[in-house]
């Protein structure tokens, strides 16, 4: 497996592949958005969806027809896909699907308590879960008083256990703790994941790993750009930064001490990756941080699919898949609330 | 039979439908599947178009019906038939119909929502139940006063005390059985110890309300101290989606409850029972109306779909659509919008417009040509008014297969299969059957009992069934006679295990066989075993016996079957040159019968009919008596080619070589005729019309559009792409521009591949040999291995006898298997490569598309 993965990649997954990779040709092409966005109503933008391979799945959905409605169906039917795959697939790309399903059940956990805090019923923050990172347990998080009693009656069974090990406290969960808990998860989430690709290698590790390690750097950067001005002091603002990605150790370092954003433009200065990130920023079209995020992370997964007898492209579809699902909404959004100037605004899925 | 030669005249019409009767214009030709309609409105994207709306309202409605379907699939009612004719409905009716389904939707959901909300209440009862009935390990007052188990009594401190006013609370209910261990997990690590909970399976197994499967639930009894646990116990349960229920202390109580709980159940399983009537009822009229609303919705979305593909005039009075439509057709087109715009009170005209495209190919079949039909057009659809190679292969497709499948006994198994099929085709299970295999065999039944009749034919000429000669007639050898000629000894048979029959003395050969080839073919024959004079008189009765131990057969029957090859192929490729002819004539491009096919014919007939002339020339001319001496057609042929002769080959005629000198030289002759005639035809003719333009167009008003047609079909027959075409005639003011390169270059590529193709063709042909060859010989080690072996056994009959039986079904078995199926399949395939490629590319082009009217049939299927 180590030397030869071209040999033996296909016995295991390539069926998996060849789906993915005929999922990923039916991706909306530039044509589709470009139609979608002369739509007049939801109901135009549901007739341009049906002759793409979205097909008839709006057509069970009783009138009027919301965004929120067409939301739902898209993830149900992501979700329909990624399930196919990770019921058909074999170590260790099962480990591979079970990493991916990571990250949205830290989400759903995290809002889950979030939603008791706030005293919300269960039912209605289950709706806005992800199904992706939907797990038996789940409605159980609200019982959990402190950390650990979250980790020791709720979650010790699931696949989140393992990142748990770094943020037990007995500290009672407020708000603020909670964003700390989703942040250290997420960042031993997002070093577990790293390493699990890494020890992979292959082709896996080629393209895995500088998509997760752009991840981490995102991460850094946006958990930076959040803290200005809250009361989060600068050591613990780096104990949240992941350490996989391209700024570690010196960049992380230098970035726990910034102020303001142009503080943090000057530190990515040094990193010719984010060097021209950040100069697009505000330029033309006033782009924020996260749209050219999104761009450079849509560009990554594109290209992941250049190469073969690998499992990024399943991580690459599924986000690429994310990426079009926001893109429908935004422009569903801008149709439904008739505020056109912004449509064109979504990031394009080369 | 007369429209098969060549597509109907089909032509382009132009329908004015005022607005008020369009819709009944289109249904009504919907009805009856005339015309093609073009889009006239390419450039218009889908829901900008004039119908959109009306489309989408049918949408709707289909999507109701496909609710409704759902349903009654669901109460595993089946759904009728549509019944009669189902016109279109008219566009009012829409509105009255969606009310009705709606009407019968929503009353449909309300009964089911209140037939589900019933299950579901049922459900909880018998859970309830359930629960009640189970016997939770020791009672749980006991558990109480006696401590969770009493081994554990010592350690635990004295009940007086601070824990004493602590009572044992319980939760009762049922969780899913998948689930039953997480939730037993969960309860342990998140209120460690405070609690004690039993777990058990339902004694029955319950129906799902939802799905109706039957699933085991599992009950728990959680016994627990202290009110925060319960609140905790009481938040994992919901997360668990697990039913909860009030769990008495009291023995008495539970049981007064559980019979309570038992009466409750029957009052509603009888209200149940109710609503299932109600809702019996409620499907059994969607099952009236939906087939019958299913065409009508369907017919009149195709309408619409096909008005939208009509401009609106300028006045905005009427649509204005544009069909093609064959000639024969337009009365009755004419007819149908007459009385179906006359009912509105105005009037739908149509009339007939020039167009400038290929007019669609229309071939009208029969069940006995359609199979035929569908072989060429597997091909290619033939171009408009192309000579159609369809009716030749009614007879040449059967034949052909034939030469390679030759045999009496499988063609006739092949011959009773297609006539079972051909006698039951009206019954209306063997015409609906869905398999698919089956569809292809039943679908060319004609072209297999064709098959069939023709191996019959082909199996008596070669004389063999399943692999035996068959002796209709005596044979014309006779092996008494060689034998008292030559005086065959005892002795000399001993020694002699391969005997010759001489034809030259007299009395061995009598005559040819009356039909198809002699049982007793051999000139060289074994003798089975040693050399008996008691046997002796055995073969001369049984000459069959002896025919198949003949060593020389196979070598006679390749020469003859070779030749035989040959002579097919030649003739079949002639066949199609001269097709071309017609061609020619109906697109009035005589330049190209004298430039083209005369050339080729004279290329294929010099040479390669030369050479069947020769084949038969020998056959009747050069007798046994100079079988020593006999010229080789092989070496001839050669020599002719290479202009010189062989001293030890005798000349087959006088002055034989001065009639091959001048054949090649005539056929070598053609080939720069054919490069070159053409184009330089086509020039000349290009230069004299620019050169006096106006008086050429002026003249022939008529005659323009068949010029036209014979310019655009001619570049259709050399396999032009369309841009070429219309560089070569845009038709209309402008001469076209002559790109005499061009043209050039497709001739010389058209050349290259008829000379190399006489020569590579006729090899083809040799497919026929090889593959009756195959089949032959393949029968025959079939007989020899398994039928011959049964029959030789001996031993007691009876035992002999059950095994035969065996035997033959083995024999039985692999002779449908491998000789019917599989030498069929190869025949077959075989055949349709010499018609697709050795035949039809000498005259069909095979460009064209077919006329596919808008039409109602699907729908009422």
């Amino acid at each position: 497996m180590l030397e030869s993965a071209e040999l033996y990649f296909n016995v295991d997954h390539g069926y998996l592949e060849g789906l993915v990779r005929g999922c990923k040709a039916s991706l909306l092409t530039q044509q589709d958005y470009i139609n979608l966005v002369q739509c007049e109503t939801l109901e135009d933008l549901k007739i341009h969806l049906q002759t793409t391979d979205y097909g008839n799945f709006l057509a069970n959905q009783t009138n009027p027809l919301t965004v929120s409605k067409i939301d739902t169906e898209m993830r149900k039917k992501l979700c329909g896909e990624f399930d196919y795959f990770r019921n058909h697939s074999l170590e260790p790309l099962s480990t591979f699907f079970t990493y991916m399903t990571c990250s949205y059940m830290i989400d759903n956990v995290i809002l889950l308590m979030n939603g008791a805090l706030q005293k919300k019923s269960v039912k209605e923050i289950l709706a806005k879960c992800h199904p992706l990172g939907r797990f038996t347990e789940m409605e159980a998080v609200n019982i959990a008083e402190t950390t650990s009693d979250l980790f020791n009656a709720v979650l010790v069974e699931t696949p989140l256990a393992p990142f748990f090990q770094d943020c037990m406290s007995e500290n009672t969960l407020d708000e603020l703790n909670i964003e700390l808990l989703r942040n250290k998860l997420y960042k031993s989430y997002l070093e577990a994941f790293y390493k699990f690709c890494k020890n992979h290698g292959d082709v896996t590790a080629e393209i895995m790993c500088p998509i997760l390690e752009f991840e981490a750097d995102r991460r850094a950067f946006i958990i930076t750009l959040n803290s200005f001005g809250t009361e989060l002091s600068k050591e613990d603002r780096e104990t949240l930064y992941p350490t996989c990605g391209k700024l570690h150790p010196e960049g992380l370092r230098l970035l726990a001490q910034v102020e303001d954003f142009d503080q943090m433009k000057r530190v990515a200065d040094h990193y010719g990756v984010y060097k021209p990130l950040f100069e697009a920023v505000g330029g033309n079209g006033g782009k924020t941080l996260e749209d050219v995020f999104y761009e450079h992370e849509v560009q990554m997964n594109v290209l992941a699919f250049n190469r073969q007898f690998h499992y990024g492209v399943f991580y690459a579809y599924v986000k690429l898949k994310e990426q079009e699902m926001r893109n429908v909404v935004w422009i569903a959004e801008c149709i439904s609330q008739r505020h056109r100037t912004k449509i064109n605004s979504y990031i394009p899925i080369l | 039979m007369g429209s098969m030669f060549r597509s109907e005249e089909v032509v382009l019409v132009q329908l004015f439908l005022p607005t008020a009767a369009a819709y009944a214009c289109v249904s009504q030709l919907g009805e009856l599947g005339l015309v093609e309609f073009r889009d006239l409105n390419e450039s218009v994207s889908a829901f900008q178009r004039r119908f959109t709306v009306d489309i989408r309202r049918c949408e709707e409605l289909e999507k109701t019906f496909t609710f409704l379907e759902e349903q009654v699939r669901r109460a595993g009612l089946a759904l009728p038939p549509p019944e009669g004719r189902l016109p279109a409905p008219p566009p009012r009716d829409l509105l009255r119909i969606q009310e009705e389904t709606e009407r019968l939707a929503q009353e449909l959901r309300d009964v089911q929502g209140n037939h589900q909300a019933l299950r579901t209440q049922l459900h909880q009862l018998q859970l309830h139940s359930a629960v009640l009935q189970q016997n939770h390990g020791p009672p749980p007052a006991a558990a109480h006063t006696d401590g969770p188990s009493s081994e554990r009594t010592p350690l635990l401190p004295p009940r007086q005390g601070p824990h004493q006013d602590l009572r044992v609370n319980f939760v009762a209910g049922a969780v899913e059985p998948r689930k039953a261990a997480a939730l037993e997990r969960l309860l342990w690590r998140a209120c460690r110890g405070f609690l004690i909970a039993s777990f058990r399976e339902a004694d029955r197994q319950l129906e799902d309300p939802l799905t109706g499967e039957p699933v085991t639930w599992m009950t728990f009894l959680i016994s627990y101290w202290g009110e925060q646990i319960g609140q905790k116990i009481r938040k994992i349960t919901d997360c668990f989606h697990c039913y909860i229920f009030p769990f008495l202390e009291e023995e008495a109580a539970r049981h007064g409850t559980l019979q309570q709980l038992q009466q409750q159940s029957q009052e509603l399983q009888e209200v149940l029972r109710e609503t299932e009537g109600f809702l019996s009822q409620v499907l059994g009229q969607v099952q009236q109306l939906l087939p019958r609303g299913l065409v009508q919705v369907h017919k009149m979305k195709a309408v619409y779909l096909a008005l939208n593909q009509c401009s609106v005039s300028s006045t905005h009075k009427c649509l204005v659509a544009e069909a093609w439509c064959a000639t024969q057709d337009l009365p009755a087109l004419q007819q149908a919008l007459r009385e179906s715009s006359s009912e509105a009170g105005v009037s739908a005209v149509a009339h007939r417009i020039s167009s400038r495209d290929m007019p669609p190919t229309l071939i009208r079949t029969n069940r006995f040509t359609a199979s035929f039909q569908s072989i060429v057009d597997a091909y290619g659809v033939g171009c408009y008014q192309e000579v159609n190679p369809a009716p030749y292969t009614i007879i040449t497709f059967p034949f052909l297969f034939a030469v390679m499948f030759g045999d009496v006994g499988h063609g006739l198994l092949m011959f009773l299969f297609a006539l079972a099929m051909v006698l039951a085709e009206n019954r209306p299970a063997v015409r609906t059957a869905q398999n698919e295999i089956w569809q292809t065999f039943f679908g060319g039944r004609y072209l297999l009992l064709l098959m069939g009749l023709f191996s019959i034919y082909t199996g008596f000429i070669y004389n063999e069934c399943f692999s035996r000669a068959t002796t209709i007639f005596p044979s014309g050898w006779s092996v008494a006679a060689m034998a008292n000629q030559s005086g065959w000894s005892d002795a000399f048979l001993s020694h002699h295990p391969l005997l010759t029959l001489d034809p030259n003395v007299t009395g061995v050969f009598l005559g040819p066989y009356p039909f198809g080839i002699d049982p007793l073919v051999p000139s060289l024959f074994c003798v089975p075993g040693t050399g008996d004079s008691q046997h002796l008189p055995g073969w001369a009765c049984h000459h069959h016996q002896v025919w198949s131990l003949a060593t020389n057969h196979l070598s006679f029957l390749n020469s003859f079957k070779m030749k035989m090859s040959v002579i097919l192929g030649v003739t079949h490729m002639a066949f199609g040159v001269l097709l071309g002819v017609f061609n020619h004539v109906h697109f009035r491009q005589g330049h190209r019968l004298l430039l083209e096919t005369m050339p080729e014919l004279i290329f294929l007939l010099g040479l390669f009919g030369y050479l069947v002339f020769l084949v038969i020339y020998k056959w009747l001319c050069v007798t046994v008596t100079h079988a020593a001496s006999a010229p080789s057609i092989l070496i001839h042929f050669i020599n002719m080619f290479l202009f010189s002769s062989s001293p030890t080959n005798q000349p087959l005629y006088s002055g034989q070589e001065v009639v091959q000198h001048a054949l090649v030289v005539l056929a070598l002759a053609m080939v720069p005729v054919l490069l070159l005639g053409t184009p330089l035809y086509l020039l000349h003719r290009w230069q004299r019309s620019r050169h006096s333009p106006r008086p050429a167009v002026g003249q022939q008003d008529n005659n323009e559009d068949k010029a036209r047609c014979v310019d655009s079909s001619d570049a259709y027959e050399k396999g032009w792409s369309s841009d070429e075409e219309k560089a070569r005639c845009p038709g209309g003011e402008e001469e076209a521009e002559f790109v005499a390169s061009e043209v050039l270059m497709h001739q010389a590529i058209h050349t290259i591949e008829f000379c190399l193709g006489c020569i590579s063709n006729t090899a083809s042909y040799l497919r026929l040999w090889a593959l009756s060859l195959a089949h032959a010989q393949l029968s025959e080690v079939l007989w020899a291995m398994v039928m011959r072996v049964g029959l030789r056994m001996c031993g007691e009959v009876g035992v002999v006898s059950v095994v035969l039986v065996l035997v033959f079904a083995a024999f039985a078995v692999m002779t449908v298997a491998i000789l019917l199926v599989m030498e069929g399949l190869s025949a077959f395939l075989h055949a349709l490569r010499l018609h697709w490629v050795e035949f039809q590319n000498k005259f069909y082009a095979g460009t064209g598309y077919k006329l596919s009217p808008f039409t109602f049939a699907i729908q009422d299927e």
